[in-house]
């Protein structure tokens, strides 16, 4: 089974790689200028906050004396020179004291960093305070007239939202990065990939019908070998697809001459059919029968291997579309079939081939009355620069299902063999694809548009005004 | 009398004879060569023909053909294309040089080039293989129709330089005497009889050929153009035989 991942495309797998890539190196690159950048931030900081802190901490022991009472020691505290906004905290004897003791008090100190500067220590601690990571020194202070610790605390916010600015900036360019690598990647994919795109077009030509398409080979020599193998591939299936069409139509071309024998013998036992015992006479009417359905199959054969082997051309003529019609259907299996045109059709000559139009009609008005009943409709439209005809009969309809496969050749439906003996060829309904194919147009089966039962061919073929002036 | 057996049935693309053209002595007794090399066919098909009443010779080959022909000229040459040697575009030249029966070209195919080659190598009409015996004998009957003028009373008709006896056969370019086949006489005829009308393909294939509306119209164009060669003094640039563009040819002094 396959993977999800090979279920992607290549293209996708690798334009994702290329994007995986891309993130993972600029999220790589990230982490470590931010780390270093918030690592040299606080150093600097600390460097700062120390210098600061000694000052200050020389400044309280020189400056606290035996008299200093709460008043002194809270002018002490003001006095003391805080450039970067550091807080001053100090303890003599029970008093805690600070600059702003609603951020920074006794109860913020780290109780560890209290009594490791109560055993007489100097300390710096990182520590986070309401939230805020901060630098906090403490200093016993070595002055014998007073017990008194000395704490500064340096908050560092700024650096914070320095670094989280910076953050921003570096998840932005993270993005761009990743999303320009899955661009790069889907660019190089498809430049990678194009040989591929190109024998896949190839293919589909192949597959449509086109069976001279062929690649052109290459520089690169790994795509070479591609190409060439492609193309030996498309000649060999070429070859063998008009060998077989070729077979078909050499087939039925050697079946003419024992056929014209049969028809010319035939017609001299018709000649004498009331001399004949009444036994030869039905093997005779038998015999006549199968003899036309048998020409018609030939007939149709080698028309449809025409197709085959691409050797059907158009013998284009201009024509008065509604009498050609009146025409066709005079010398169609049912004369009586009814002919509407509407108005702007009347006098509409267009271009086409007479013999394949002709046949296209017998064969629906043949169609209609073999497989449908009641009275036929032949309707003649236009829509657009299209020419529509329409063949209505009263039987019982072509399902649905099946009117995609109406036209394939031998395919009769479900209504096939219905009429009992069948004189189809079962060829007649996909020769009138072919040759409306041929004029460039279209047939198609539906419903009446009027609601009743029965079924509608529609064939379109275009008016051709470019090859009308160039019959001129 | 009428004879019996050649009802014009209802055959695609043949249009009924009128029944004046059926008359007995038209047909009855014509003899009809056939060129064919396969035996089978030539048999059955001389058989048939036979039962139509026709007097029929067989001729296996092109130079067999000539060799019969040149002793008893027949009415009507039934030629297939493929032959072995000489090819049946050869035959139809070599006979159109010493004759202007009416020869009809049996081709493997309508729709390929073989039906204008053999046109212009001088037949009058073309079948395909395998055609009803039936919708051979129309079309022998139709070559072998009298050409009819329309105005009865019309001895000689005159367009500059042209002069048609139509009941003499007789054509002339400059008072010199041109040959024409019978068919290319009867399209001459035919064009004559209303001079400046516009006639279309499909009318003169069914005057002409008795076809109905779905005849080739490669008849009328491949004739048109052998008709000009013989009575145009520039058949590139006609002055006579004029073609109305979309519409079909005219004939004019």
């Amino acid at each position: 089974m396959r993977s999800r991942w090979e279920r992607l495309g290549l293209r996708a797998r690798v334009a994702l790689l290329f994007a995986l890539g891309g993130l993972l190196l600029s999220v790589m690159i990230s982490v470590v200028t931010l780390t270093f950048t918030r690592q040299t931030l606080l150093e600097q900081r600390e460097d700062a906050a120390l210098e600061s802190f000694n000052f200050n901490a020389r400044t309280v022991q020189e400056q606290l004396t035996e008299e200093s009472d709460a008043v002194a020691i809270r002018d002490l505290i003001e006095s003391l020179s805080t450039p970067r906004g550091e807080f001053p905290l100090l303890r003599v004897d029970d008093l805690w004291d600070g600059r702003n003791t609603t951020r920074f008090n006794q109860d913020r100190v780290p109780d560890g960093l209290v009594s490791f500067v109560e055993a007489g220590n100097a300390a710096t601690i990182r520590a986070e305070i309401d939230g805020v990571p901060a630098v906090i020194s403490g200093i016993r202070l070595n002055n014998n007239t007073r017990d008194a610790d000395y704490y500064e605390a340096l908050l560092l916010d700024d650096v914070e939202s320095t670094l989280s600015s910076l953050g921003t900036v570096v998840v932005g360019a993270s993005a761009i990065t990743t999303m320009l690598a899955a661009a790069i990647g889907v660019w190089a994919a498809r430049r990678a990939l194009s040989p591929v795109s190109e024998v896949r077009l190839a293919a589909e030509s192949l597959a449509a019908g086109e069976l001279d398409t062929r690649l052109d080979m290459p520089a690169d020599h790994d795509l070479a070998s591609l190409a060439s193998s492609f193309n030996g591939m498309a000649t060999s299936l070429e070859d063998r697809i008009e060998r077989d069409a070729r077979f078909a139509s050499e087939v039925s071309h050697e079946l003419r001459s024992p056929l014209m024998t049969l028809s010319a013998s035939v017609e001299v036992l018709n000649n004498s059919r009331d001399a004949l015992p009444e036994r030869s006479r039905q093997a005779l009417t038998l015999l006549n029968d199968d003899l036309t359905r048998f020409t018609q199959l030939v007939e149709d054969l080698l028309e449809i291997s025409r197709f085959d082997v691409g050797t059907a051309s158009l013998q284009v003529d201009s024509l008065n579309l509604v009498e050609f019609v009146r025409q066709a259907i005079e010398h169609s299996s049912r004369p009586d079939t009814m002919l509407t045109a509407s108005h702007d059709v009347e006098e509409l000559v267009i271009a086409a081939d007479k013999r394949r139009l002709a046949q296209v009609i017998a064969n629906l008005i043949q169609n209609a009355d073999k497989y449908g009943e009641g009275d036929i409709d032949v309707l003649i439209s236009t829509a657009d620069d299209m020419v529509l005809l329409a063949v209505e009969d009263e039987g019982p309809g072509i399902p649905e299902e099946e009117r995609s496969v109406i036209f394939d050749r031998f395919s009769r439906g479900s209504a096939g063999g219905r009429s009992g003996y069948d004189t189809g060829t079962g060829l007649g309904l996909s020769l009138v694809a072919e040759h409306i194919g041929l004029h460039g147009g279209t047939v198609w089966c539906e419903d009446r548009p009027d609601g009743r039962p029965g079924a509608r061919f529609v064939v379109a073929i275009p008016v051709g005004d470019e090859v009308l002036e160039e019959l001129e | 009398m009428r004879l019996a057996g050649i009802s014009p049935d209802r055959i695609p693309g043949v249009a009924p004879i009128g029944a004046e053209n059926l008359a007995a002595s038209c047909t009855m007794g014509s003899r009809i060569l056939t060129v064919e090399d396969d035996e089978r066919i030539r048999t059955s098909v001389r058989l048939a023909l036979e039962d139509e009443g026709y007097d029929v010779v067989e001729a296996e080959s092109g130079e067999d053909a000539l060799l019969a022909f040149g002793q008893d000229p027949a009415d009507v040459v039934l030629i297939d294309i493929m032959l072995p040697g000489m090819d049946g575009f050869e035959v139809c030249r070599a006979i159109r040089k010493i004759s202007d029966v009416p020869i009809v070209m049996v081709t493997a195919r309508a729709d390929t080039h073989d039906v204008v080659a053999g046109l212009e190598a001088g037949a009058d009409d073309y079948l395909t293989k395998p055609h009803a015996p039936k919708e051979l004998s129309a079309r022998i009957r139709a070559l072998l129709r009298r050409v009819r003028p329309t105005e009865p009373g019309a001895r000689q008709l005159v367009f500059g330089d042209l002069e048609i006896i139509p009941d003499e056969g007789v054509v002339r370019v400059a008072a010199e005497e041109v040959h024409l086949t019978k068919t290319e006489f009867r399209l001459l005829v035919e064009l004559a009889s209303n001079a400046g009308r516009v006639f279309s393909r499909e009318v003169l294939l069914e005057r002409v050929w008795g076809y109905g509306y779905f005849g080739d119209g490669r008849l009328v164009d491949v004739h048109i153009r052998r008709l000009r060669t013989k009575i145009e003094p520039d058949p590139a640039n006609p002055r006579h035989v004029v073609t109305v563009r979309g519409l079909g040819y005219k004939l004019q002094a």
